[in-house]
């Protein structure tokens, strides 16, 4: 397997998240926090933000059906997905997820984008699932002369590592 | 109570918090940060201040609470708390971070505000503050 260019393509794409915006410094917290001790631990809360995501965002969508709208339960539902999503450094839908607030605490939801928007808090979360691979630069060999030449290549080519991966059903990191 | 904190070298914290993500991250920062920790955890308001009842007015060096929890919230924890006469440093950790989410918490009776997520950089303010670093 081409390790080399298989790291270069995560480093890529987890640099353009951090471009975007989509990340920010939170986290480098967590990679900082992994070592012998927990060598999975930005997985495990990866893993964590994605099994709270996926329930809140079907939370969300179901109160957003209702009618007249429980404003108080869907601000308690993008409350816990704000925090969530800030353990793990998700930036763009931190702020998301603070104008959804806002419009909750208004009672008018019909100034916020709606949840099929580009960039609304989906659109945002489903960006984040590239933060699935990033494990995997943990778990390939040593850093070759190669690898530190640099990521240079662009945001399409960074995704077909992840499109690849979820084509081939390749299983992630074997947890220690 | 900080100065036997630091003679201890072992610092009793209770985090309160209802979300496993969070109680992860800051098990591990608090792990990185502190020498020496023995971290008790809760999951509502109501369970913070049943471990602070039994425990005594000593039993934590620290207590890191959420705001919104189901059963009883991090205000009304820390206003009881507080009722109790437990003089603990109390810092709340939220989410909602306008003057008038942190002026809730202080009003309740909270030391400090730290808006989520917890850091290192955070926790190592907190523990400098409260002398317990």
């Amino acid at each position: 397997m081409d390790y080399t260019n298989l790291r270069r393509q995560i480093i890529s794409m987890k640099k353009s998240l951090f471009d975007q915006g989509y990340l920010d410094e939170q986290f480098n917290q967590l990679e900082e926090l992994q070592d012998d001790s927990s060598p999975n631990f930005v997985d495990e809360v990866v893993a964590l933000f994605f099994k709270d995501s996926s329930r809140l965002l079907t939370n969300i969508e179901q109160a957003l059906e209702k009618y007249p709208q429980d404003f108080y339960r869907l601000d308690s539902l993008v409350y816990q997905f704000k925090g969530s999503g800030s353990s793990i450094g998700a930036l763009r839908m931190k702020n998301e997820c603070s104008m959804f607030k806002a419009h909750c605490n208004d009672r008018d939801l019909e100034g916020y984008r709606t949840l099929d928007d580009s960039s609304s808090i989906p659109a945002s979360h489903s960006l984040l699932e590239q933060l699935h691979l990033i494990p995997w630069l943990t778990q390939m060999p040593p850093v070759t002369p190669e690898d530190k030449e640099g990521a240079c290549h662009s945001e399409a080519e960074a995704g077909d590592i992840f499109s690849c991966k979820h084509k081939h059903q390749i299983k992630g990191p074997v947890s220690t | 109570m900080a100065g036997a904190a630091a003679e201890r070298k072992v610092i009793r914290v209770l985090l309160v918090e209802d979300e496993e993500i969070h109680r992860v991250l800051a098990r591990a920062l608090l792990r990185s940060a502190v020498g020496g920790v023995e971290l008790d955890e809760a999951g509502t308001g109501a369970e913070a201040v049943r471990r602070v009842r039994d425990g005594g007015a000593g039993a934590y060096d620290l207590i890191i609470t959420d705001g919104k929890m189901p059963v009883m919230d991090g205000h009304e924890a820390t206003r009881q708390i507080r009722a109790m006469g437990v003089t603990t440093p109390i810092v709340g950790l939220s989410s909602d971070t306008l003057p008038p989410d942190v002026d809730t918490f202080i009003k309740a009776g909270a030391d400090d505000f730290t808006p989520k997520p917890l850091s290192k950089e955070k926790l190592v303010r907190i523990l400098a503050k409260f002398n317990l670093a």
